[in-house]
């Protein structure tokens, strides 16, 4: 009976029943359930998707444990998550390679090459997607219903159209793999009243989307549109289930809540300034590159060193509560508004040049789409009209300016008509329409056009804009299927229908203009 | 009035096997053996010789000046040995070896009713006096000796004289016993203590988890001369470390005060129940501190039990009486699972701080480190901490040894090592641990620096 046998240790020696694994798999089963969502409302191909996203990144983290000789992590599930949440930020549409490069670069050179579990910088799953919405934007961003290429709700809500957002909330409306919200916001709940997720990081994030999209977005608190706004673009996913990854946000609860404020605004703005149905993911990322500055200098004071501990201990009475919330309320309102102001201000500040930039591309394209003009002359008519909405028929499309265009002798070669639709996928899109004297088009010229790249992008592209030379027509008619050989009709660019639609009806304002008022 | 303080656990409480077991007087068979530092300040002297005979509640080792405690014999028969033996802390320490004759003489005039028994009132000088001699310290777990937290700069000062009984610690039940079985020594106790304080109103503090407890003590309020109006019970939340000097301070009055305070710079005074009760016994029965309440417990015995034990009885005697399955048996704690101390061998004697024994057949420590992941940064250990401490980034700048911010922009040394951290970390990091090892590191650097600057 030799008692030597006994095991010293400093305390305590008794554990919780929490492990890092039953934290992992019980945010995986969180998410279950909009994933079995996401499969049945978007067919088998999610399912695969999902397969191989959670396949690779488990396998790529069990190789570079082997080939690194570092110990066996794989199954400890913080892979299986990254795999899991990449896979719900996907469009049900993408290839099979897809997922698994995205997994591949998530896994390998985000968490691994970092240092692997708890010290990576950014939320793998994002950085994943990132990646592939970067390299591969157009299978990133095509949402196909039935084949057809359409608009996801928030890029339609960019749009000023309104959505259905019962739809969107059972998850039913077209967009990724995890957009039912209602079995979103029961895992996040779930998480929260767990204490799995800190509500600090996922309400300060919500409130303050809420309220920057109240008070900026111009649609004031209307509750559907921003109910909508909530419910698309992956906030809920993003706000729930990814800012409030553990890794990547902040330890302090003030500075959870800072870092969820910072996320909320700058989603917000990027969807009030920015256009993009992709801007949420770019805020969380945007928030986890701030964390270490927060955990740096956004510590709070122990119990003892608190100001009211402090006046305690000196026998003084304490502060009443009521006294000390605004502080923190103010000093959160004045980081937020540091924020927007900052943006803003590098908006006004580069504005001018930006300007004289446009004036200059104007006359550009003035002159390809007159070549033959020597010089050009306002047409005056087109000043009672400028900056505002024209017609009703063409969608949002304003009329900038009207010139006609004279050769060396003085004859009147044509006229220049440039026209912006506000209805581009990613904004507004800014052309010229060159109409020859006899009234034919001559050409299009775009100087404004940020569409996604290689998808809208490709209006630029003579294949589609080359379609208008030479052409009369009372108005153009856009086909989405292609197919076109009346006079009057134009093929889309595939994928990119919202894009065309914007570029049509802008060449009929014009065309309008030309008529109705040009002409008299 | 807060009842409770912010964070903490909800350990396992493992309480119910033992709370029923009544307390029973444990008389030591072998040798006992009696360290002369059981307490926080100097080591006693010894001042018996080998050969000397010695009874029960005889001085052998005599206080070395003003912090530091007497010991006394605990069984009568002769000094075997004055030698270093291996004590629960697994160092050797110096200790009175005593063989034991079994009979358990008292010395004379121990343990005798003085004049006017509990109810003849005494001078404060009285009180510290008789609390000095009968050699008490904090039997709470840290052994400050009690004579000197009585004696605060400025008696008027104090405001609460708070009797901890709200053993936190999962498995002890010893406490919850003396309270349901000796309620009127704890309240005569805390009467003399409050009788040194002009101020001072006395408040029980015990966890909703000992409902008879809170009834019996309630009960002993109210007594033949009229119900006690200066004393009142306060149940507490069941939370761990809810019997921590900050936790209680906090609960009771609402005020946090920062480590290098002492209670009584924030007016209170916190004493153990059993230290009450040890001061109720030196005064009315001229009794010093040679035993105190102790729960054997764990599940690598049979039946856990409360016992009344003499200091310097072994901890294998001890849990050889409740049916000790050795083979069995992986990790001897003295105290509690949470702020306990492993013994890394039975054969250690108890002392006056030891307040439990639990023998168990897992070790926790060991399953940890088998389960031990990288940091989550998941955020439990800062939600739990007592002190309102980020113990994620405390154990992030230790790593680094940036020793500059683990203790001015972390304030990492007010830490009181309850070991919330450590039990509630998913990734089993041994937070707690690691913190001790940092906080005796920076200690050393700051005394190193003294002595050079002193030079």
């Amino acid at each position: 009976m030799s008692t030597a046998a006994l095991n010293l240790s400093s305390g305590p020696h008794v554990n919780d029943r929490w492990t890092t694994k039953f934290v992992m798999y019980i945010v995986a089963l969180s998410l279950l359930p909009t994933a079995v969502v996401g499969v049945l409302s978007h067919g088998l191909h999610a399912l695969w998707i999902i397969l191989a996203a959670v396949g690779t990144s488990v396998l790529a983290e069990f190789l570079f444990d082997k080939l690194c000789h570092k110990p066996d992590t794989w199954l400890d599930g913080s892979a299986f998550i990254t795999g899991l949440t990449l896979a719900l930020t996907l469009s049900p549409s993408v290839p099979i390679w897809l997922p698994i490069l995205g997994s591949l670069f998530a896994i390998l050179i985000v968490k691994c090459c970092f240092g692997g579990l708890g010290k990576n910088f950014i939320n793998p799953a994002l950085g994943g997607r990132c990646f592939l919405l970067v390299s591969f934007s157009t299978p990133m961003t095509l949402f196909a219903v039935d084949g057809v290429s359409a608009a996801t709700p928030v890029a339609e809500l960019l749009e000023g159209q309104t959505v259905n957002v019962t739809q969107m909330f059972l998850g039913q409306s077209n967009g990724v793999i995890g957009s039912c919200i209602l079995t979103l916001l029961a895992g996040g709940l779930l998480l929260w009243t767990m204490d799995v997720i800190h509500g600090h990081i996922c309400f300060s994030i919500l409130g303050a989307f809420t309220l920057f999209m109240g008070l900026f977005g111009g649609r004031g608190f209307d509750p559907t549109y921003l109910a909508a706004h909530l419910c698309g673009g992956g906030v809920m996913l993003g706000a729930f289930f990814m800012a409030t990854d553990y890794v990547t946000s902040p330890v302090s609860r003030f500075g959870q809540t800072v870092y969820g404020i910072l996320i909320g605004v700058l989603g917000a703005l990027f969807r009030v300034a920015g256009n993009s149905a992709d801007s949420f993911c770019y805020s969380i990322l945007i928030g986890n590159l701030f964390v270490p500055l927060i955990d740096m200098y956004i510590l709070p004071k122990p119990f003892a060193y608190r100001k009211n501990a402090l006046r305690l201990q000196r026998g003084e009475a304490p502060k009443p509560l009521v006294r000390r919330i605004p502080k923190a309320v103010v000093s959160l309102t004045v980081i937020a508004l540091l924020a927007g102001l900052a943006l803003s201000g590098v908006y006004t500040l580069t504005k001018e040049d930006i300007d004289a930039q446009k004036e200059a591309a104007a006359w550009a394209a003035y002159q390809e789409v007159v070549p033959d003009a020597y010089s050009f002359d306002a047409v005056e008519a087109a000043a009672e009209y400028k900056g505002q909405r024209y017609g009703e028929a063409f969608g949002r499309v304003t009329l900038n300016e009207a010139v006609k265009g004279f050769d060396a002798d003085g004859k009147l070669t044509g006229y220049a008509i440039s026209v912006t639709s506000a209805e581009g996928y990613d904004g507004d899109v800014t052309l010229s329409v060159g109409i020859s004297a006899d009234g034919t088009v001559n050409a299009i010229s775009f100087t404004e056009l940020h569409e996604t790249p290689g998808k809208g992008s490709l209006a630029a592209d003579p294949e589609f804009k080359d379609q208008f030379n030479g052409r009369s027509a009372e108005f153009f008619k856009l086909l989405k299927d292609g197919g076109a050989d009346a006079d009057d009709e134009i093929d889309g660019v595939s994928g990119a229908t919202i894009t065309s639609k914007a570029v049509v009806n802008a060449v009929n304002a014009a065309l309008d203009f030309y008529r109705t008022v040009i002409r008299g | 009035m807060h009842h409770t303080f912010r964070g903490g656990v909800h350990p396992k409480e493992h309480k119910t096997r033992s709370r029923e077991v009544p307390l029973t007087r444990f008389y030591p068979k072998g040798d006992v053996v009696i360290p002369v530092a059981q307490h926080i300040g100097k080591p006693a002297k010894p001042v018996v010789w080998k050969g000397d005979a010695v009874q029960v509640g005889q001085l052998i080792a005599e206080a070395d000046g003003f912090v530091s405690a007497n010991v006394f014999s605990s069984c009568s028969g002769t000094v075997k040995a004055i030698e270093p033996r291996r004590v629960i802390s697994g160092a050797l320490a110096d200790c009175i070896v005593i063989e034991n004759d079994g009979k358990f003489t008292l010395a004379p005039g121990i343990g005798q009713t003085q004049e006017g028994g509990a109810t003849k009132r005494r001078s404060p000088e009285e009180i510290l006096e008789k609390v000095q001699w009968a050699g008490i310290v904090g039997l709470g777990g840290a052994g400050f000796p009690t004579h000197v937290k009585l004696k605060p700069k400025d008696p008027a000062a104090i405001k609460y004289v708070i009797a901890n009984g709200a053993e936190c610690e999962p498995y002890l039940t010893c406490n919850d016993r003396l309270m349901r079985e000796h309620p009127s020594e704890i309240r005569d106790g805390l009467c003399f203590v409050l009788s040194m304080f002009p101020n001072a109103v006395g408040c029980i503090c015990i966890e909703e988890n000992k409902p008879e407890a809170i009834e019996i003590m309630k009960e002993s309020l109210v007594t033949d001369g009229g119900s006690i109006d200066n004393v009142s019970v306060l149940p507490l939340h069941t939370k761990y470390p809810q019997g921590g000097e900050h936790s209680l301070i906090y609960a009771v009055t609402g005020v946090d005060y920062p480590v290098s305070m002492l209670p009584a710079d924030v007016g209170c005074i916190v004493l153990n129940v059993g230290t009450l009760y040890a001061i109720c016994r030196a005064l009315v029965k001229n009794e010093p501190l040679y035993s105190h309440v102790l729960t054997v417990t764990g599940d690598a015995v049979k039946e856990p039990k409360n016992f009344i034990v003499h200091d310097g009885t072994s901890f294998r005697e001890l849990a050889e009486a409740c049916g000790l399955d050795e083979a069995a048996l992986k990790k001897a704690l003295s105290g509690g699972p949470m702020m306990g101390f492993a013994a890394a061998s039975l054969d250690v004697p108890v002392q006056k701080t030891t307040n439990g024994v639990t023998l168990l057949t897992a070790d926790p420590v060991e399953d940890a480190q088998r389960q031990q992941t990288a940091c989550l940064r998941c955020g439990r250990c800062t939600t739990v901490c007592p002190q309102g401490l980020l113990p994620q980034l405390m154990a992030e700048a230790a790593d680094h040894r940036n020793f500059e911010r683990y203790e001015k922009k972390l304030y990492g040394l007010e830490c009181v090592s309850c070991g919330s951290c450590s039990y509630v970390c998913p990734a089993k990091r041994p937070l707690t641990q690691t913190f001790k090892q940092v906080k005796a590191e920076i200690l050393a650097q700051k005394r190193a620096a003294q002595a050079g600057g002193a030079k």
